[in-house]
């Protein structure tokens, strides 16, 4: 069976019938699962009576399922806006300190009377399989840069003149589409800091099953982890609130660009869902004051 | 603190204007490179890449080292980029702009990780001798397009180089001189090139190799790297106002062209480069020869 | 200007016979810029470009045509607004220097109460009243004499074109500046261009093409050194595209 996703006048098609099935990403309520071990992936349901074998992910996921996903917001105190995200066994810590005056003279704010947006990762020592310090890196850096450019388009950093607002994102746990949940991290945290944004920015990483670069049944993959990514090629898309509009995309492997449309799609649905998820986790936060 | 001159009001209006109206500053189409030139030193491996007036410079040198313990069976290869004052008052030497780390980041990804070299072939005796590669790129005039222009003044530089050749005994390797030995040119797997998308109008407008004014104006880039049989290398949209995906799939073909053209251009100078170089070669010597 | 141009070099002693021949009233020699007076009476240079004398005003200077612009008092000046402090702007003559004063007050009609507002980055004519030898500079966009603007002040659209400071310099030389094309141009389209003497020309016309027309003529003028006929030449071809 293929399952190519396709794009067709800027609408997403993906053709499957398998689409609406029970989906296990269902958010999670955040006291049942706080203190839960990691295992849980692996309690995933696998369908074998309408999927083979082979359709099956590594960690008996299908093409189009997402890890689970748990997020809290306001989990800092001492910070203006955080927030925590689980992708899988991917964690993310992330707090955001602003707007206010920036630390060095002379650079506060941006250009034009902006408020500047500064991001700083950091990776725990045992967030990856060998622990090792890493230091910043020029990975991290162009990181820091995408998250950094991507929320000065989106925050109303006008709003600010001569102020930063600085983002600290805190790897605990690295397993794949680690760019993605930094950006929803980002997302959540920013919109527990209350600075007022235009839309928000959610993302997702879409890889494509093609090993061999000449066979046509590819599945496009969503959300990959660890192992995955390291496999096939794959990228990470952000798109804007509800549009299909794509704010984020960084494709780092070799891949023919044929099956780019395919993995967009799926990732772009992916946007969705994980929206979905984002907005639940904000709501929920949010009946504590109504 | 030396800081990029922003552009003016005026400037940023009649540029957003003239684009409304279909016109370039310098007259270009949308889908446009500007000039290219291209040029290479008397030495093997040294591409001399003028795009408009950004120019850069690369150059390839080697060198015999232990290879890393993790990785017996691969020589070394690494990408060195360098901003000097010389391309713009902006820039600062030790200090690296968050521009340099996207082009060095950017060139990486582009050439290193996408394996446009094979790294094993530059292994001499595994776990004890490789060859280290490395291309010092050098920017020396800076007016916008940086990417596109190191990307191809990378690949030039690469399948130009020459290596010297090594006669292997055992344990005991030897480098043969270029006057003992032709060099011998690298394996190069694949020809990866960027181009670089600028977009305006809430990504209704896409231009091709902005120039420095151009992109101070545009609301985000989107940089495609791929090769000529339309493999993509990578995609890098780092934020920036959003655009439709459709666009993004549409701007792939356009990319695919533009890689297609410069391909063939470089490949061109190639030649007529190897044809200078042979015109006391073989047939000199032949001829020398039939005198005696 | 002279047919005949004498390069000279930085050291080279100027022979008596290139000194002005005085015409006018003044008796005494000006030396201009580029040029050292060594007792008794050698005259040597001091910088590298084309030796140029006025007889009438019995004067003699080295024109180059590279380098930084130096602000000089009564220059014509496209300044760049970067902020405004206190009760100044802070401008930028040219990229990467320090900053040159604009008071908010040296404005046609500005007073205490009325202050021009003007966003960072947005541009003025402007003259230079003081060249900061060990100050800033300070510019003004009016005349301190008649508080008139004198066609001075903020320039609202257009599109401004960079040129050497040699040629920022000809086309502020009313006459001899021996750049034809704009009459040529200006003959058949109206356009408007002011010219600041740090290497600024500023264009203003009726369409987007227009103004790149000229502004891209005023250049090609500028990088290729085009004599008259060559300046013939690139009207035709504008005229031809518009």
């Amino acid at each position: 069976m293929t399952t190519a996703g396709k794009i067709v006048n800027n609408e997403i098609h993906l053709q499957s019938i398998h689409h609406q099935q029970t989906q296990p990403h269902q958010l999670h309520p955040p006291e049942h699962s706080d203190g839960e071990p990691e295992t849980k992936k692996q309690e995933m349901p696998l369908d074998t009576s309408t999927y083979s074998l082979a359709l099956l992910r590594l960690d008996g996921r299908r093409w189009n399922e997402l890890r689970r996903i748990h997020a809290q917001i306001n989990t800092q105190a001492a910070a203006d806006g955080s927030s925590y995200l689980e992708m899988g066994n991917t964690k993310v810590l992330c707090t955001v300190t602003g707007p206010a005056e920036g630390r060095q003279a002379g650079q506060r704010g941006a250009k034009d009377n902006e408020a500047k947006v500064e991001v700083e990762i950091g990776f725990a020592g045992f967030s990856g399989l060998e622990r090792r310090k890493r230091k910043s890196d020029k990975r991290t850096l162009e990181m820091q840069h995408t998250l950094s450019t991507a929320y000065s388009s989106l925050l109303l950093t006008h709003l600010y003149p001569h102020s930063t607002i600085t983002l600290t994102l805190h790897i605990l746990s690295q397993d794949g589409s680690m760019l993605a949940a930094c950006i929803n991290a980002s997302t959540l945290a920013l919109i527990d800091a209350g600075i007022p944004m235009s839309d928000y920015l959610v993302a997702c990483t879409a890889a494509s099953s093609a090993t061999t670069s000449d066979s046509d049944n590819s599945d496009p993959l969503l959300d990959l982890n660890n192992l995955e990514e390291q496999e096939l090629p794959f990228l990470t898309v952000g798109t804007l609130g509800r549009s299909d509009k794509v704010s984020v995309l960084i494709c780092e492997s070799r891949v023919r660009m044929e099956r780019m449309e395919s993995m967009l799609a799926v990732g772009i649905d992916g946007c969705k869902r994980m929206r979905e998820i984002l907005d639940g986790v904000v709501k929920e936060y949010g009946k504590r004051f109504s | 603190m030396p800081r990029e001159v922003e552009i003016s009001i005026i400037e940023r209006e009649f540029i957003q204007n003239a684009l409304q109206e279909g016109i370039r500053r310098d007259g270009r189409e949308f889908d446009a490179f500007r000039p290219l030139e291209l040029n290479f030193g008397d030495e093997y491996g040294v591409a001399d890449v003028q795009l408009g007036k950004t120019r850069v410079i690369v150059r390839i040198s080697v060198d015999v080292v232990a290879p890393p313990p993790e990785r017996k069976f691969d020589g070394v290869f690494q990408i060195v980029t360098e901003f000097s004052p010389m391309a713009s008052p902006a820039f600062e030497v030790g200090r690296p702009t968050d521009a340099e780390v996207i082009l060095s980041r950017v060139l990486e990804k582009a050439i290193r990780r996408s394996n446009a070299l094979d790294t094993e072939s530059l292994c001499i005796i595994a776990g004890l001798k490789c060859f280290a590669l490395r291309a010092d790129v050098h920017i020396v005039d800076h007016d916008g397009g940086l990417i596109d222009a190191s990307c191809i003044a990378v690949m030039a530089a690469l399948q130009h180089f020459r290596r010297p050749d090594v006669i292997v005994e055992g344990e005991k390797a030897t480098v043969l001189s270029t006057r003992e030995r032709d060099p011998i040119p690298l394996s190069i797997l694949h020809q990866p090139l960027s181009v670089t998308f600028s977009y305006y109008e809430e990504g209704n407008l896409f231009l091709v190799d902005a120039d420095l004014a151009e992109e101070q104006v545009r609301q985000g880039e989107i940089i495609i790297t791929m090769n000529r049989h339309g493999e993509i290398c990578q995609v890098n949209k780092y934020g920036g106002a959003p655009v439709e995906p459709l666009d993004l799939l549409n701007l792939n073909n356009v990319a695919l062209q533009k890689v297609k053209d410069i391909s063939k251009f470089i490949q061109q100078k190639l030649d007529e480069d190897a044809k200078k170089r042979d015109a006391g070669g073989l047939m000199a010597e032949l001829s020398a020869e039939n005198a005696r | 200007m002279a047919a005949l141009v004498t390069v000279v070099l930085p050291g080279d002693e100027i022979p008596r016979s290139s000194l002005p021949t005085p015409t006018g009233k003044k008796k005494t020699l000006t030396l201009g810029p580029g040029l050292r007076h060594i007792p008794p009476d050698t005259i040597t240079t001091t910088i590298a470009g084309a030796l140029t004398t006025d007889n009438k005003k019995n004067a003699i200077w080295v024109d180059t045509n590279s380098g930084r612009y130096i602000p000089a008092v009564g220059d014509l000046v496209i300044a760049t607004i970067q902020n405004s402090v206190f009760e100044s702007f802070n401008c930028l003559l040219t990229p990467n220097t320090p900053f040159a004063s604009l008071p908010q007050l040296a404005f046609e009609g500005a007073t205490r109460k009325t202050r021009p507002v003007l966003a960072p980055h947005s541009l003025v004519y402007a003259r230079v009243v003081s060249n900061g030898q060990h100050t800033s500079p300070e510019i003004t966009c009016v005349d301190p004499s008649t508080g008139k603007s004198e066609g001075l002040g903020p320039l609202k659209s257009g599109m401004i074109f960079n040129v050497s400071l040699g040629m920022a310099r000809r086309l502020l030389l009313k006459s001899k500046g021996e750049v034809i094309v704009l009459e040529l141009i200006g003959a058949k389209v109206g356009f408007e261009i002011t010219v600041g003497r740090n290497g600024i020309v500023h264009v203003d016309g009726a369409n987007v093409k227009t103004i790149l027309a000229v502004g891209r003529a005023i250049q090609e003028v500028d990088e290729q050194a085009l004599g008259e006929k060559g300046q013939k030449k690139l009207a035709e071809r504008v005229l031809k595209s518009l």
